[in-house]
């Protein structure tokens, strides 16, 4: 083990370029693979929640906010199939939709919760407080990622909007879209709403007439693709969407980050393991009569072998270590700056942890393979001529 | 059936302790004679096929364990037609026809013009290169038959090395670098670094084990090169120009100390370009164009 440093550190220089080179890799990897895993954790979340439901809006898009009249719920009742429809506002916690955001922005949810409880199977745990009630006027549930945000305590209130909404509870981590919204009852939700629409739309409609979607519970058998086609069909002036057009609007980007995160972790791999084999190649040429004369007093082939891939596995573990512990920091502290605007980024999971490590140390004993093995076929009667 | 594959397998043991080296003598004497007390009860029991079979593998045992000498023997026969040829163009016999018989005990200087063949013949005899031709036996085992993967092991149990310059690992100290050949020959840790120390010790470096090659001075270098060499007690210790690199008063000082070592029975084969190196052996071989040319005996 000592003799494994040593020989890592004869050339300083070298050495450390060589583990710095890995250092980047593994940098970009945890980097980019703590938000893969954060959006990857938001659309698994995503993918349950929607699993089961239909979602009915008035335009195309899962996440814009057309008004809709609340009287079209009883025509979407009607349809074959469906078991509840619950009215939902879905808006900005901001006056604005934030300019940037990473994955949903900070929301405003309300919904008609007696129902929500009866049907919904996305359940959510509460860290404090409870859940809402139907009558919870004035009061809100506060999702994790925003407590700081909005200095939420149980009890406490907290300004929403410009107004003083009682928190009621504080809802457990979920690694998903709940963690970025505030949840009250609809027709808390609907007034807010309502003062967005424009002039036009508010004179020849109400506060509680106006919601800008439907959660549509289904029937057991029932495929909820196929109800959506149904209520598309059925009920005018309307768009639902079953499970299939998350996983065709959300799941298949992720594919496309997950592909960015595969081309990093390449990238790494052929920098990385290029600068390891040249270095391990220069190493063993520089020490050639000293792996002569290890061979003429009796090392075998696994002792040589050995020495070189440990010493190739210690620059990619230092590289690795290294790496990991810059992105870790990195992610930590922008995790830190912007989790007082509820916009959490990166999720540095103890898998993409363990994975990055290992993943620098199987690439350097890979990398040093090619040179050990041409340590091992040193001739020892050449090697001892070299001076 | 039962009782002659006893004597069989007896048979074998001898034979495996017999080109098992000098470590297992004790082992082989042990193996002797249970076979003398198995061939007294055979005898008396009246069962003479088997006490026939067994006599003769007892006289076999006996005469191998006689004619090697076994307490301190390793003897390196090489038969006349042991050829290496090198191909440099044209084809060059860089040994052409050597015998040499090396017996237990012996130091020997092998001395010669450059391209003699000196350092071509050492390596051989140390098992680091194959003859083209020819055969060498070590302890009546002909090393040709030897798969190439075990030889290694042979090397580093029963063959010492000392070379001429860069002889140790710069990054280990005095002390790991006596305990290399303990490493590869599977010695346990606590153990390989008493012995390692002790050899160290009877060098006359013991207030230099953690002392690294670039805190040596030439001499006290090859005295560890000399203790890495002998830490195992091995059969035989090879030099290439082991004092090639030293002044006159360092070459005296390792030559005493290879001297005082062959006294107490280390055999040692020093290939040499040094008169003086040679003065101190008992036997110098003179090589000329891949062959002996002559050797004087002291």
């Amino acid at each position: 083990m000592r003799e494994v440093l040593r020989n890592m550190f004869r050339r300083k220089t070298r050495t450390v370029l060589t583990i710095f080179g890995i250092t980047i890799g593994i940098f970009a990897f945890t980097v980019m693979g703590s938000m893969a895993e954060k959006i990857n954790l938001l659309v698994s979340g995503g993918t349950k929640y929607y699993a089961d439901k239909v979602t009915v809006s008035g335009s195309d898009s899962l996440f814009l906010t057309a008004p809709l009249d609340i009287h079209k719920k009883p025509q979407i009742a009607k349809v074959e199939g469906v078991t509840a429809v619950s009215a939902t506002v879905y808006t900005s916690l901001s006056e604005k939709f934030d300019a940037v955001s990473f994955g949903p922005p900070a929301s405003i949810v309300g919904s008609e919760v007696e129902i929500e409880k009866r049907f919904e199977t996305f359940k959510i745990t509460y860290s404090s407080g409870r859940e809402l009630n139907a009558d919870d006027q004035g009061k809100v549930v506060v999702g994790s990622d925003l407590v700081k945000k909005l200095g939420a305590k149980v009890g406490s209130p907290v300004k929403v909007r410009g107004q003083d909404y009682e928190v009621v509870g504080i809802m457990n981590k979920t690694l998903t879209a709940p963690d970025n919204t505030v949840a009250m009852i609809l027709a808390d939700a609907q007034k807010i709403y309502y003062g967005e629409l424009p002039e036009i739309v508010r004179a020849s409609s109400r506060p509680e007439a106006v919601v800008n979607g439907f959660t549509v519970y289904v029937k057991e058998g029932v495929d909820p693709n196929q109800l959506a086609e149904k209520i598309n069909n059925e009920v005018p002036d309307v768009v639902a969407n079953g499970p299939k057009a998350f996983q065709d609007q959300i799941a298949s980007a992720t594919a496309i980050f997950n592909s960015i995160l595969f081309g990093v972790a390449l990238i790494s791999l052929v920098v990385g393991g290029l600068s390891v084999i040249n270095t391990m190649t220069m190493s063993i040429s520089e020490r050639t009569r000293e792996i002569g004369i290890k061979k003429a007093i009796g090392a075998k082939t696994h002792h040589i072998m050995g020495e070189y891939l440990t010493e190739a596995a210690f620059i990619g573990l230092f590289g690795g270590l290294l790496g990991w512990g810059l992105g870790a920091l990195t992610v930590t502290a922008i995790n830190a700056a912007t989790e007082e605007s509820g916009n959490v980024i990166f999720l540095l999971s103890p898998r993409i942890s363990i994975f990055a490590i290992a993943f620098a140390v199987i690439l350097g004993v890979i990398a040093g393979f090619y040179p050990a093995y041409h340590a091992v076929k040193i001739n020892i009667v050449k090697a001892l001529r070299e001076q | 059936m039962a009782k002659n594959d006893t004597i069989l397998k007896l048979d074998n043991v001898m034979k495996i302790y017999i080109l098992g080296g000098r470590k297992n003598a004790k082992k082989a004497q042990k193996a002797i004679q249970k076979l003398q007390s198995r061939h007294q009860k055979l005898s008396a029991k009246g069962q003479n096929a088997l006490a026939v079979q067994l006599e003769q593998t007892l006289k076999q045992a006996q005469l191998l364990f006689a004619q090697e000498k076994y307490e301190d023997s390793y003897r390196v026969v090489t038969d006349k037609t042991l050829k290496k040829r090198r191909d440099r163009g044209a084809v060059v016999h860089a040994l052409n026809g050597v015998s040499l018989d090396i017996e237990a005990g012996d130091l020997i200087a092998i001395m010669g013009p450059s391209g003699s063949g000196k350092t071509t013949l050492l390596n051989m005899l140390g098992l680091l290169d194959q003859p083209t031709a020819g055969q060498i036996f070590l302890k009546s085992q002909n090393v040709g038959l030897i798969k190439r993967r075990h030889l290694p092991e042979i090397r580093s149990k029963e063959l010492g090395f000392v070379f001429q310059s860069f002889n140790l690992v710069p990054t280990l100290t005095a002390l790991e670098n006596a305990m290399l050949p303990l490493k590869y020959s599977g010695v346990h840790m606590a153990k390989r670094r008493q012995m390692a120390k002790e050899a160290l010790v009877q060098v006359g470096l013991g207030d230099r084990l953690n002392h690294r090659s670039n805190e040596l001075s030439g001499g006290q270098q090859q005295r560890v090169a000399i203790a890495r060499s002998v830490v195992n007690s091995p059969s035989i210790v090879f030099g290439d120009e082991l004092t090639g690199e030293l002044d006159s008063k360092m070459t005296a000082d390792v030559m005493s100390l290879v001297k005082k070592l062959n006294r107490k029975g280390q055999t040692f084969v020093i290939v040499t370009h040094n008169p003086e190196v040679a003065k101190v052996c008992r036997r110098i071989i003179y090589m000329k164009d891949g062959r002996i040319e002559r050797e004087v005996k002291k």
